[in-house]
């Protein structure tokens, strides 16, 4: 994140609230990468991520008068990004083959006997599978907040992050020796 | 023995403790392979919290911006609309009270004049967007030029924003002045498109 923005948030929130394009261009500056970051690591293609991206900051240029500096103003970003990368997945065309898309690969993962990096592995999961490990693990919503962005129960969340955490060890060839 | 599942692995790392959970930590006490596979999510974490951050490949902010822009022209084309009848109402009602107390100013802009020039303005915006200046691509001149202008008109609609709330008599000056501000700048930017688009033979 640029710390220049950091250091002048509320004088450039105030001008973004004006509609000021300098001041809306430097929070795009600003949190670019952290919420391309997130869209990319949730949804399945860089095209997706972008779009993403894109709907993210549209929403933030008319939204930003109703940031209320209750909370961080990147925790208020990457909310709304969260939300759009969920929306997305939802609406995508991958969202009925997640449970196949696992089974196959989990099948294809343990018949090559292949160690696969992380990066790869996480690639590998279903959307929604990898769009909870990524909220909860690295971005730190809880299995409430991650519920109600999916429209989801919290055992929910809780099921898919077991799930994926299982098929990671796999493939990542964690397995403990009993 | 039964060691623990993923679930209760998991369950574990949640701060706040779960019925079960002093079963499962008690059972965690005395078990190495449990003991290994939580190091083992633990460190997976912490090795997906180190992953490098990605980039987007091309710059979505010109667009974004584009669209913003345009989405504030429709909603204040839609606001000039609702506010253009009540101003013209109370200017209206304003002058024709004054004038059974006072005889006209002529400097004082009419509020014919002021509705003239809004729906000048509301003219051109529909001729714009019958351009569709969002779907084109232009080149880079172009599309500098048609920025520089929306980025002006922006800043008009900020000032009349602030003017709408000054007081009536500076207010009707500086409407009049910045509505023909504003239709200045939409007629350059009609211009823009409509050049652009005559030379592409559109």
């Amino acid at each position: 994140m640029d710390s220049s923005l950091l250091a002048n948030a509320e004088s450039v929130v105030a001008r973004a609230r004006t509609g000021d394009p300098e001041a809306l261009g430097a929070l795009y500056r600003a949190f670019e990468v952290p919420v391309y970051n997130l869209a990319r690591r949730i949804c399945r293609t860089t095209e997706d991520a972008e779009d993403v991206l894109q709907e993210t900051f549209f929403e933030v240029c008319r939204s930003i008068g109703r940031y209320r500096e209750e909370g961080s103003l990147w925790g208020w970003v990457r909310t709304i990004a969260a939300s759009k990368a969920l929306m997305r997945i939802r609406r995508n065309k991958y969202r009925e083959t997640d449970e196949l898309h696992d089974q196959v690969v989990g099948k294809r993962q343990e018949d090559s006997h292949l160690r696969m990096d992380l990066e790869a592995a996480l690639e590998r999961l279903s959307e929604t599978s990898r769009a909870v490990v990524w909220l909860h693990d690295v971005e730190g919503y809880t299995h409430e907040e991650i519920a109600k962005m999916m429209g989801k129960t919290p055992s929910f969340s809780k099921s898919q992050l077991a799930r994926a955490h299982a098929r990671l060890r796999q493939w990542l060839g964690e397995e403990v020796a009993a | 023995m039964t060691h623990l599942s993923m679930d209760q692995l998991l369950t574990l790392r949640e701060p706040g403790s779960e019925p079960g959970a002093a079963t499962a930590r008690e059972h965690l006490n005395q078990c190495p392979q449990c003991q290994t596979e939580l190091d083992r999510l633990h460190q997976r974490v912490a090795r997906l919290k180190a992953l490098p951050s990605l980039r987007p490949g091309r710059d979505r902010w010109p667009e974004t911006a584009a669209r913003f822009r345009a989405d504030r022209l429709r909603r204040r084309t839609r606001l000039a609309g609702l506010t253009g009848l009540a101003a013209a109402a109370s200017v209206a009602l304003v002058i024709g009270v004054g004038r059974l107390f006072q005889p006209a100013n002529p400097a004082t802009p009419t509020s014919a004049q002021i509705s003239q020039a809004m729906e000048r303005s509301q003219a051109l915006e529909s001729a714009l967007s019958d351009y569709n200046p969002d779907g084109r691509v232009l080149d880079g001149r172009t599309a500098r030029m048609a920025q520089e202008l929306e980025d002006r008109i922006a800043q008009v609609d900020r000032e009349l924003e602030a003017t709408e709330l000054s007081q009536q008599q500076a207010r009707d000056n500086d409407l009049l002045k910045l509505w023909r501000e504003r239709v200045g700048l939409l007629d350059a930017l009609v211009d823009v498109h409509v050049t652009r688009a005559s030379n592409a033979g559109l």
